[in-house]
């Protein structure tokens, strides 16, 4: 009995099962779902997509062809706008902000993750504790980690001016988000502080998955913790690490909430960036017109989308040559 | 066609005809069926404000049955984001809070001409002309301000300054003040801009209008009247050389506009406050509130003029806060009544005698009362001869020049991150009115 239900089963041929409903003509599949069950399914998510996502996406496409500043008569320009950008000083200062920002804070994220998580690996005192501490920056909203930065980076009784006046360092003590050239340092701090949890908890993550055998035997092989960090560990978690990287890229590229609280722009539009701009340019200059600012969002749309495909291309030749 | 089929088309048509006439029949509001306002005004953390307003809605209610107010107390950048989607769609309040920088609003048809509900006459001329457009008057003007430059009496003359009867101390006298504050340790001007485009700018501001004369600083306001002009360089020079002393907290640029007057008052406290004249609104509260301390020294000096001002007497005098209708409101009627219950001598009292400033409302300043008289008397007395300049720099400057003045001399010029030059250049080069 079990031997020929057994060939019973591989006499029948194995048919892949079809996502796409029977058509009318051809031989019907009666358990394939027809285009109206598929489609009452599908429905509530596609208006929601449509609605919320590909609409405001296609609007803004087509709005940043329009001269909008009557809302009654907008006026066709075609590529006005986007000519006009590139002679845009604060547009393109906040794209230098924005690059700056996205390029080289993600080393500082993804370093301290790493520092984190291997602090955690060699089972520092409080680990489970530490653990915890250091996710919850995660957990809290970008009003809350900028009150608390405003309130570290504050001139007279921040914690940060406190304690270089204690240590005598009087002179170092400043207005960390009131002089053009420590704004943008000091939010990228903050925005690392934020997101060093997330990257320290998937750093740590990919470090329990390191392959035991190999790290035994390079302890075999007397080799010490920086030699092995530098030679095992991190190359081994490469893939992981640029992952992170090209995540922590894509969100700085599109940063707005933490720039708007803490220092909206300033001073003198050294912490502008390309969303706080739009936001400006759509909300705040009094006028209604939103063609400039939806033809600065396409842009900034084709960059981002660009920059990341370069970022994902650059790597995985990298990791090819080298695997 | 039979006779009863005739009967069922007159039928249906009365029915029709019921029911077109219905929309029109319940647009008149009555007790039984009123109308619901919507209101969204500014003011959440301003009791004195907040107090009178409420008060008015309650008054009107009762005295106008067929009218209910959903009044909600929103902040002013809360307003302005929603307020500006929320007009596209229709869906903006019945009333809302708005300032004349926002005549835009008006420009694109969102807002309804008030000609028609409210008394102008009861308006101040310099009030309505503030909310002018096309002839048309768009918005209340319920509050006005001066601006003013508060001090501590008490720290400033244990300083050795003793400010003359007529509040007025000249380019050298303030210098020498502020030298005096910095070597006390004690800050000159306190200041926050970090959520506020403009009070970083209000000392610069005023020394420039009585340099310049309202005619002139009205050029220079429009984008006629370069920044270079060698008047307005040796007031910002002027500025920067305060700064440089240390007449502003370094601590300015992350500094709230709220925190700035607990900064000036309470702690660490500072000699002076450039600040308009709604002060008084988180001043005169409770000290668990915010509010200054009881028996605070305030005194009110006049701006110092620099040497060969063409306009000592000159003075800010500016509309702010207002309620503006949505042109698109379905409850115009009740709407309308509401803002025009704002407009009498009464109500324009009442305001300032609870809340301390001025308004566009004409008033009767002699009835006013209370506590706080001579508090009132005294801002009154400051501008006794004052020819007054109608309207802030940011009611006179749009887009790249308005962000400009909120980054450079809003900002950078008083946290002496620009020199007068560089910041003379950025203003022109945003703000030049094409040739004619």
């Amino acid at each position: 009995m079990p031997a020929q239900a057994e060939t019973a089963r591989i006499a029948v041929p194995a048919t892949p099962r079809r996502w796409w409903p029977a058509s009318r003509q051809g031989g019907r599949d009666p358990g394939a779902p027809s285009w109206l069950t598929l489609m009452v399914f599908l429905a509530p998510a596609l208006v929601l997509y449509a609605g919320l996502t590909a609409y405001p996406v296609v609007r803004t496409f087509a709005d940043s062809l329009y001269d909008l500043e009557n809302m009654d008569a907008p006026r066709f320009i075609g590529l006005a706008h986007f000519l006009q950008i590139w002679s845009d000083e604060t547009f393109l200062r906040a794209i230098r902000n924005t690059l700056v920002w996205s390029f080289i804070a993600p080393f500082l994220d993804v370093a301290t993750g790493l520092l984190l998580a291997l602090c955690l690996y060699a089972g520092v005192p409080f680990a489970r504790f530490l653990r915890i501490a250091w996710f919850t920056p995660v957990l809290l909203s970008y009003v809350v980690v900028s009150i608390l930065w405003l309130w570290i980076y504050n001139y007279d009784w921040g914690a940060l001016n406190l304690a270089l006046r204690a240590m005598g360092l009087d002179g170092w003590a400043r207005a960390w988000l009131g002089e053009s050239n420590t704004a943008l340092a000091a939010l990228m701090v903050t925005h690392a502080w934020k997101w060093a949890g997330f990257n320290m908890v998937v750093c740590l993550a990919a470090l329990h998955a390191l392959p035991s055998e190999v790290l035994e035997a390079a302890e075999l092989d007397h080799c010490g913790w920086v030699a092995k960090l530098r030679h095992i560990i991190i190359p081994l978690m490469r893939p992981t690490l640029l992952n992170l990287y090209i995540l922590a890229f894509i969100g700085k590229m599109k940063v707005f909430d933490l720039v708007w609280i803490m220092t909206q722009g300033g001073p003198m539009w050294s912490t502008e960036t390309v969303s706080t701009y739009v936001y400006k340019r759509a909300f705040a200059w009094n006028t209604f017109d939103l063609g400039y600012p939806s033809a600065i969002a396409v842009v900034w749309f084709v960059i981002v989308l660009a920059a990341a495909a370069l970022l994902h291309l650059a790597f995985r030749q990298r990791e090819k040559l080298e695997y | 066609m039979s006779r009863s089929s005739f009967g069922w088309l007159r039928a249906g048509a009365a029915a029709l005809g019921l029911f077109a006439a219905m929309p029109a029949a319940m647009a008149q509001p009555t007790a039984a069926n009123p109308q619901t306002v919507t209101m969204w005004s500014h003011w959440p953390d301003e009791a004195s404000k907040r107090n009178y307003v409420e008060a008015r809605v309650r008054a009107f209610e009762a005295a106008n049955p067929q009218c209910r107010i959903r009044l909600s107390f929103i902040q002013k950048a809360d307003i302005y984001t929603s307020a500006r989607a929320a007009v596209r769609t229709g869906q903006a309040p019945d009333i809302f809070w708005l300032e004349p920088d926002e005549i835009a609003f008006a420009r694109n048809g969102f807002l309804e001409p008030l000609d028609r509900y409210v008394d102008l006459n009861g308006l101040e001329d310099w009030a309505r002309t503030s909310w002018s457009h096309n002839g048309r008057v768009y918005g209340l003007p319920l509050e006005a301000y001066t601006v003013e430059l508060y001090y501590n009496r008490d720290r400033v003359r244990a300083l050795g300054v003793e400010v003359p009867a007529s509040g007025q101390l000249n380019q050298a006298q303030f210098t020498d003040l502020v030298r005096r504050g910095v070597a006390a340790g004690i800050t000159p001007l306190a200041q926050g801009v970090a959520d506020r485009p403009f009070p970083g700018a209000y000392f610069l501001e005023e020394v420039l209008l009585r340099r310049l004369g309202p005619d002139d600083y009205r050029k220079l306001l429009t984008g006629h009247l370069p920044f270079r002009d060698p008047r307005v360089m040796a007031a910002m020079t002027w500025v920067r050389e305060l700064v440089d002393i240390g007449a502003y907290p370094r601590s300015m640029a992350t500094l709230k506009l709220g925190e700035s007057h607990y900064y000036f008052h309470t702690n660490p406290g500072a000699l002076m406050f450039p600040i308009a004249s709604w002060y008084t609104g988180r001043a005169f509260v409770p000290p668990e509130s915010g509010g200054q301390p009881p028996g605070f020294p305030l005194g009110l000096m006049q701006y110092p003029v620099m040497d060969n001002s063409d306009c000592p007497e000159c003075k800010t005098l500016a509309v702010g806060g207002s309620y503006v209708m949505y042109s698109r409101s379905r409850n115009k009627e009740c709407a309308g009544a509401l803002l025009n219950s704002f407009v009498n001598i009464e109500s324009g009292n009442q305001w300032m005698e609870s809340v301390l400033l001025q308004t566009g409302i004409r008033t009767d300043p002699s009835r006013i009362s209370g506590i706080n008289a001579p508090y009132f008397r005294e801002l009154q007395q400051r501008s006794e001869g004052a020819r007054f300049f109608i309207g802030t720099p940011l009611q006179y400057m749009t887009g790249r020049c308005a962000d400009t003045f909120q980054q450079v001399l809003n900002r950078a010029l008083p946290g002496g991150q620009i020199s007068p030059q560089d910041a003379a250049a950025q203003m022109d080069a945003a703000c030049a009115a094409a040739p004619q």
